[in-house]
């Protein structure tokens, strides 16, 4: 080809090559220069703008409709509720905008009495007429956390005396009503912009532009895929004045959010799985503890579903066969074993003495026992779902492993978790890996697991298949004093680990960092982080 | 494809001019454009279809990604959740009451954000196309330029280093690349911004197109003009170094070819100036079969931008196609189609009309 020729315009040719370059230098160096003071303003100590990373779950800022973890937190930081948990603990509620609170010695109506110091972003005070109407609106609007209240009536009896009242006995009330999903609106705003507190409320739009609680924060914008503005609530009420001017949560993968905070970019990372954190250097804070999140293994009792699962001793051996050590290993710094599906935190977990340890022996007998021989099972999981950083893949990869040593022999069946979703809930599954996270931190949420019951049914676990066990629950359920409701959770729990189709597994960690100008950090298994609490040092 | 392009060249260039006049009324181009039009519709109709068959067929509940587990066990919420978004009706209602929404401009109500699609959209799409923009900018005048070079000087060291590069930029991973370049520039060196659009301190400059960069020029902030083209600039070079490598491979090829035909001879025998040559005689006709790799190159960008998007931050369009995809959030998903189905056609449609522009000899039918 003929290119014997000078190479005409080779020079002209390349000056956009340079330009280009410089453009992309000047342009690079120019991003660098720009970002330095707004992420120097945008955290450390001195400035009023905090910046927190986090991979989004979220779908609303409605508090009637929250029900995502990055929603809890915005929701916590806008709106107030009658009685709230301080720092970790949730195994105390504590009067928020009820100044005192009495539960009845039938459990079936707590009675509270509202604050009047209480105010609204606005300057208007927080009357029973407005906790009536929000606790109403989350009930009777049907969407996902309405049935946190279901059954239960709410009434005025004066201006600052307002009773929720059960039809039966219902001593997780005061557990339920700290959840950001019941704030108090104010409702004379919420119904100029749509509020009808029925499944037609159009409240929903003007309340992801703009907040309407008494919280020490109010939303400045909100958008589900990039980022949340939080602006200090400038007429606040309450003593504790909201630290940061400005706190803008956003939207960034894990490995990201490492970088950024390492960096000062952020100075709060919320979703750092266990091996992230181990390389963590210089003077960030980790906060580790254990998630409320319990993952477990069921195995069905349904003999229509499985001739192998549905025999107890089939359970025994999965119990006995399965290497808690090793999957803690995998779930990283923070993460323990979970002795019952009580997680740890919760009144009624069981002791950390009481978690079932590895006996391959004892796998062994108990499998020959059910007279099953070499069985092979489906196990069916979330592949995409990570809990608290942690997948589930490597984990059911580990427990095929663990049980190939028994003599059982486990198929992986992952599946998106839609897709999984399905044969769970319809109790279709064999072999199951899921978990449970608390709804409201209270042991009563758990009743679930017994027979006839929302996570038993999953298991092919239908009712009058342990009566002794479910009038155990029935019992827990009535019972109202803090000992005896103790002492009863911790009954059903050995009884469900001795012969109940579920195998609790692990409380994977839930790591936090922050940079070292932040203080006030408390992990709250309802909310995660009380964006309020933080401060500046 | 409704393009025609004579065989060679040197066949009768009075073809093309004498078409015209015999039909008379409207030019080929107007015709051709509303002939275009009309296909586009069609095929949009036939992107929701398949989108909505699609999304139906895969075994899942979008009930299941988007109710909570203790929500799911109530059949009154659930009953309800399905009302509000019009589950309860079979599926082709469901997909006509779509059609009908989409010529009413109404994309229906995403499950995931309980937001208008179209709102939903607006705020994902100019993130991905100023994404998406700068790159395929960076990449034409870098990959051009580098494909000219690469072929004026043939077999000489320098076209075989920009031969290397160019095979560099097709072969890296591209989340690889947007890992390493996001490490090394923001958390090594130090001369990068972090994540997002721009820095967290700083407030959005006033929606006009969206373009955080064009929207802070308008507005005269200044300060959120260069943080939106600090924050711009790295993803943008990670996208574009697989397309500059493509558009090396591309031009080279093209300039080369031209290089050996008899019109640059004689233009080189008339002793034209080299400058002449190169801009006239060769890169012109070489640049019809770049315009068609850097047009679907764009396009593909636009689709593809998913774990740069995740990895930086960058609230576009393929996070958003993501999260509803993998919670089966129909009206998101068949908007999103919608979107990038269109975005092809409107691309494929200025590709088409370019040749024309740059090589006379290419007639529309």
């Amino acid at each position: 080809m003929a290119t014997r020729s000078r190479r005409p315009g080779a020079k002209a040719a390349l000056l956009p090559v340079l330009l280009t370059g410089a453009l992309a230098l000047a342009a690079c160096s120019g991003g660098g220069s720009s970002s330095a003071p707004a992420s120097g303003g945008g955290g450390g100590a001195g400035s009023k703008t905090l910046v927190i990373d986090t991979s989004f779950d979220l779908k609303t800022a409605d508090p009637g409709r929250t029900y995502e973890p990055t929603g809890l937190i915005v929701g916590k930081a806008a709106y107030e509720t009658l009685l709230t948990f301080e720092g970790s603990d949730v195994t105390k509620p504590v009067p928020a905008l009820a100044e005192s609170f009495e539960l009845s010695k039938d459990g079936k109506t707590l009675t509270l009495k509202l604050r009047k110091d209480a105010t609204f972003a606005d300057g208007s005070p927080v009357t029973a007429d407005d906790v009536v109407f929000s606790l109403n609106r989350v009930r009777d609007m049907k969407g996902t956390p309405s049935f946190l209240l279901d059954g239960v009536e709410v009434a005025k009896t004066d201006d600052t005396t307002i009773t929720l009242t059960s039809a039966k006995a219902n001593a997780a009330l005061p557990y339920i009503l700290p959840n950001p999903a019941l704030g108090i609106l104010n409702s004379k705003v919420a119904k100029e912009h749509g509020a009808t507190a029925d499944p037609n409320d159009k409240a929903e739009q003007y309340l992801n532009s703009a907040s309407a609680g008494s919280g020490p924060y109010t939303i400045e914008s909100f958008n589900v895929s990039s980022q949340v503005v939080l602006r200090a609530n400038a007429k606040y009420w309450g003593q504790a004045k909201p630290a940061y001017d400005k706190v803008v949560i956003r939207n960034v993968e894990a490995a990201t959010q490492k970088l950024n905070i390492s960096r000062g970019d952020s100075q709060v990372a919320l979703n750092l799985s266990g091996d992230q954190v181990a390389g963590i250097t210089g003077d960030l804070q980790v906060t580790r503890t254990a998630s409320a999140n319990v993952i477990f293994l069921l195995a069905n009792r349904d003999p229509s579903v499985s001739k192998v699962t549905s025999d107890p001793k089939f359970a025994e051996a999965v119990r006995k066969g399965v290497d808690y050590a090793g999957l803690l290993e995998l779930a990283g710094e923070g993460s323990v074993q979970a002795p019952g599906v009580i997680p740890s935190m919760l009144l009624g977990a069981l002791p950390p003495e009481a978690a079932a340890g590895r006996d391959v022996e004892g796998a062994k007998a108990a499998l020959k026992e059910s007279g099953l021989v070499n069985p092979t099972v489906k196990l069916e999981y979330p592949s995409e779902l990570t809990v608290n950083g942690l997948s589930f893949q490597p984990l059911a990869e580990r427990i095929q492993a663990n049980l190939k040593e028994v003599g059982i022999t486990v198929d992986l069946v992952p599946a998106p978790v839609t897709t999984a979703l399905d044969n769970y809930r319809n109790g279709k599954e064999e072999l199951g890996l899921w978990y449970w996270g608390p709804d409201y931190p209270d042991p009563s949420d758990y009743l679930s697991f017994l027979p006839g019951k929302l996570v038993g049914l999953r298991a092919g676990w239908k009712a009058g298949a342990d009566k002794e066990l479910e009038a155990a629950g029935d019992k827990a359920a009535a019972e109202t004093g803090e000992d005896a409701r103790k002492q009863a959770y911790t009954d059903i729990q050995t009884k469900l680990n001795a012969s109940g189709p579920f195998i609790p597994l692990i409380q994977p960690g839930q790591n936090i960092v922050t940079a070292s100008s932040v203080t006030g950090l408390k992990f709250n298994p309802v909310w995660t982080v009380d964006v309020a609490g933080l401060g500046v040092k | 494809m409704s393009i025609k392009r004579p065989p060679a060249p040197g066949d009768d260039p009075k073809a093309a001019r004498r078409e015209p006049g015999r039909r008379g009324a409207r030019s080929p181009l107007a015709r051709f454009l509303v002939r275009r039009v009309l296909t586009a519709l069609l095929l949009a109709v036939g992107i929701t279809l398949v989108t909505f068959v699609l999304t139906n067929l895969v075994p899942g509940d979008p009930v299941a990604a988007n109710l909570g587990q203790r929500a799911l066990g109530d059949p009154a919420i659930v009953a309800q959740w399905r009302t509000e978004h019009g589950l309860d009706k079979p599926l082709p209602e469901q997909y006509l009451l779509h059609l009908r929404g989409v010529v009413q401009g109404d994309l229906g109500t995403s499950q995931q954000s309980h937001r208008p699609v179209l709102d939903d959209l607006a705020d994902s799409v100019p993130a991905t196309l100023e994404l998406a923009g700068a790159a395929i900018l960076i990449s034409i005048v870098v990959g051009v330029a580098f494909g000219v070079v690469a072929a004026l000087r043939r077999d000489r060291f320098s076209d075989h280093l920009l031969r290397v590069l160019s095979l560099f930029g097709i072969s890296v991973p591209t989340f690889w690349l947007a890992l390493t370049a996001f490490y090394v520039l923001f958390y090594r060196l130090r001369i990068a911004p972090g994540s997002g659009r721009i820095d967290p301190g700083l407030t959005p400059p006033p929606h006009v197109t969206g373009l955080y960069t064009l929207d802070a020029a308008l507005a005269g902030q200044w300060d959120v003009f260069s943080s939106a083209v600090g924050h711009l600039v790295t993803p943008a070079l990670v996208l574009a170094l697989y397309t500059i490598g493509l558009l090396t491979r591309f031009t080279r090829s093209a300039v080369l070819e031209v290089l050996g035909q008899d019109h640059v001879r004689a233009g080189r025998a008339k002793g034209l100036p080299p400058r002449v040559i190169l801009f006239r005689y060769v890169l012109r006709p070489a640049l019809v079969p770049v315009i068609t790799v850097a047009g679907l190159a764009f396009g593909s960008l636009l689709s593809g931008t998913v774990l740069v998007e995740a990895i930086f931050a960058w609230p576009g369009v393929g996070q958003y196609a993501y999260k509803s995809a993998t919670t089966l959030d129909l009206p998101a998903v068949m908007g999103v189609g919608l979107v990038v189905g269109g975005v092809y056609l409107v691309i494929n449609l200025i590709v088409d009309v370019l040749y024309g522009v740059i090589d006379p000899r290419v007639r529309l039918s």
